[in-house]
């Protein structure tokens, strides 16, 4: 996958490096040679899968790993100190909305400002995700692609990590705009593989001590993590994309339904109770008027918003990103839910 | 109309916004934090348009009444001093101060200004605690409690507050004295001091988990055991800690009589009463009893959330609405001040002994077996 540099003698930084994407996107950089690589992580980070991908390359001298706190400004300039390209994947699922907000915005400003006095600013890659959508007022099967409406309510969707991620895309775009940061921003969809093992919420919620699947027929915006991670690389490399956005999905994506049933028949796991969409929507919106009328008695988690965000089933398109960034998923689906599935198989368990 | 400010605008104080919304005659008009950022994504959220990134000029602008201030507790003695020397009452989070020398002199400062002061001592106001306080006050216990027994755990899987924690020496919770402990055990110290006298003599010992030290928790302890007697001779357990399961939250209250089970988990109160049942009735009715105790608690819980009187921060509302109204008519605040200087010196007694070295420990006993 070769891809040309913006910036001549570049140094990447990425943060979150040994998560569940920063360890592919390292692997990717690895993959096609890069010098000059550093990695951010948090000092309590398990280490393993990352300190694995540094020695399968024999890049131990060529890798610079820095512990830290995004909070700390001392540690950002630690971090960012002559990179010229920043892959910032650190990210807060912190549940509380000032959580939220402090683990996504504050490290983010943080990172920047840092980029900006001791760095060479070429580029900043921001990893947000597709939380950061509303389509409340789309028709179900529209296509949901990098043009439609962002969410103007998160509070009332009760999705402070959607919160967050808008958030820091505003600071980002503001930082392009007003201080010349260039940068490019990656909205994945559900990333799964290997190593992540949880169901995501677009199938159903186990809340209630069982699998509630809700909708069947709503398209999944999958993407594998090692395609993902080799888009999100392409981003910080590939000239004449700055200021975009870009969705990460895959291609030939799969129903929650017929993602399910592969899991089940994996997994062992059989038992699960559908819920139409409909019948969804009507439980959300009372469970939210409810919320509404006694003051927030019952946390506002099941509401209209949420709903739809997750369940309503949109179309989704990756077309963007193969034409500017020339990205083409290099693992198919199949193979992709083989690898993925394969985690839940007695032996690898 | 009460106006209201808030200092430190991080999760605490979306939880003290949300509770103030519930009361009447009260407004929020000012927010501040010294991340500016901070006040302005809770400004957003709240509708509230007043952000500030300073304490002071924050004061000088807001013409608050009541002050929360939801800060780490490094700065609670500044600026709760800070407050009240503007002449703001003062709702100050726990832990109240670092030492107890801090609690005296604000105190002392709330006194003299004619002031009111509380701490954020809320789970001393839930429902069950309440209801606890009137059977106490009734004469359940059939006497002033004779021994008090707290529980309090805490679970580390939550990665967002022990993460960041272990990882950095710098982290404000390793910079306090009493580490994890000190952010944590106010709420369970503070109400065994509710029933104890002024001198109460300590004896602590903390250690650490294996958990925690597979976490790589350097030198945090997590685990904390405390025996207490005060000078009529009632007596005190504390336990602390992260292992145990279910995490348990409890206060238990021993009487000459009857005594009291305080559920804050799943907000039960359970009476305990003394009975002499003849022979195997001794098997068959007390657990019969219990069970009706525990259907009464279940059922009471029901009937109060659908009649919407039951819900999750009760205690925080109950306390703030009571800390006002003590503020309106310029009665005594809902915890008595003498209660919260205690719950400090407690800790810091706590504190100290763990700092101290640690005794060796006794000798195995050597029991002979054979015969």
């Amino acid at each position: 996958m070769p891809a040309s540099s913006v910036i001549p003698d570049h140094r990447c930084l990425v943060t979150g490096a040994s998560g569940f994407i920063g360890v592919q996107v390292v692997e990717v950089l690895l993959k096609q040679g890069e010098a000059n690589l550093r990695c951010f992580v948090r000092p309590s980070s398990r280490m393993k899968r990352l300190q694995e991908v540094i020695h399968r390359y024999d890049a131990e001298n060529r890798v610079d790993i820095v512990a830290g706190d995004l909070l700390s400004r001392d540690d950002c300039r630690k971090a960012a100190a002559d990179t010229t390209v920043v892959y910032h994947l650190a990210a807060g699922f912190d549940k509380s909305f000032a959580g939220a907000f402090m683990n996504s915005v504050l490290t983010t400003r943080n990172l920047l400002e840092a980029f900006r006095e001791v760095g060479r600013p070429g580029r900043f890659v921001n990893v947000s995700s597709f939380a950061v959508y509303s389509n409340l007022n789309l028709p179900r099967g529209a296509l949901l692609d990098e043009a439609s409406p962002l969410e103007d309510s998160p509070q009332e969707r009760y999705d402070a990590y959607a919160f967050g991620k808008l958030k820091q895309e505003e600071l980002v775009r503001d930082y392009g705009q007003k201080q010349g940061v260039p940068f490019v921003i990656l909205r994945p969809g559900t990333v799964f593989g290997p190593g992540k093992r949880d169901l995501t919420g677009r199938i159903g919620v186990d809340t209630f001590g069982f699998l509630l699947h809700v909708g069947g027929r709503n398209q999944l915006p999958l993407t594998y993590v090692e395609n993902c991670a080799e888009a999100i690389v392409l981003a910080g490399l590939k000239p004449g994309v700055d200021g975009e956005t870009f969705n990460v999905v895959d291609d030939d994506l799969l129903t929650s339904k017929q993602f399910l049933k592969a899991w089940k028949r994996r997994t062992g796991r059989r038992f699960s109770v559908r819920l139409p969409y409909f019948l969804a929507y009507g439980l959300c919106a009372l469970w939210e008027d409810w919320s509404k009328r006694r003051k927030g008695q019952l946390p506002p988690a099941f509401n209209r918003r949420r709903c739809a965000a997750e369940w309503k089933g949109n179309r989704f398109t990756n077309r963007k990103l193969k034409e500017r960034l020339g990205w083409q998923p290099r693992v198919g689906m199949d193979e992709a839910m083989e690898a993925f599935l394969s985690q839940f198989d007695p032996a690898t368990s | 109309m009460l106006r209201i400010a808030i200092i430190g605008c991080g999760k605490i104080a979306d939880q003290h916004l949300l509770a103030i919304q519930r009361l009447a005659d009260c407004e929020v008009v000012a927010l501040c934090d010294r991340e500016t950022l901070m006040a302005r994504q809770l400004g957003e959220r709240f509708r509230i348009a007043n952000v500030f990134g300073d304490a002071t000029e924050m004061l000088g602008s807001a013409r608050a009444d009541v002050v929360h201030i939801t800060t780490p507790p490094q700065s609670h003695f500044t600026l709760a001093r800070q407050c009240l020397e503007a002449g703001c009452h003062v709702y100050l989070e726990k832990p109240f101060t670092v030492t107890a020398a801090e609690a005296a002199q604000l105190v002392n400062l709330a006194a003299n200004r004619h002031l009111h002061l509380t701490a954020g001592h809320n789970y001393q106001f839930t429902p069950e605690m309440c209801r606890m306080r009137e059977l106490v006050a009734g004469g359940f216990l059939g006497g002033r409690p004779l021994h008090l027994e707290s529980h309090w755990s805490y679970d580390l899987g939550d990665a967002s507050y022990v993460g960041p924690m272990l990882g950095s020496r710098q982290h404000w919770v390793r910079q306090l004295p009493g580490q994890l402990f000190h952010n944590l055990i106010s709420h369970g110290i503070a109400r065994m001091a509710e029933f104890l006298d002024d001198e109460v003599e300590v004896v602590a010992r903390a250690f650490q988990s294996q958990h925690l030290r597979q976490l790589g928790g350097a030198e945090v302890k997590d685990e904390l055991r405390v025996l207490l007697r005060d000078r009529l001779g009632t007596t005190g357990f504390f336990c602390f800690s992260t292992q145990l399961r279910p995490g348990p939250n409890q206060f238990r209250l021993f009487g000459p009589t009857n005594s009291l089970v305080v559920d804050l988990i799943s907000g039960s109160l359970i009476r305990c009463r003394s009975g002499n049942y003849k022979s195997y009735l001794t098997y068959f009715v007390p657990p019969l009893r219990s069970a009706g105790e525990h259907l009464r608690n279940s059922l009471r819980n029901v009937r109060d959330f659908l009649s919407g009187r039951l819900y999750q921060d009760s205690g925080m509302k109950q306390l703030i609405e009571l800390f006002y109204q003590a503020i309106r008519a310029n009665r005594p605040p809902p915890i008595p001040l003498r209660e919260i200087l205690l719950t400090a010196r407690i800790m810091d007694e706590i504190f100290g002994q763990m700092g101290a070295a640690t005794p060796p420990r006794p000798a195995e006993p050597q029991l002979n077996l054979s015969r």
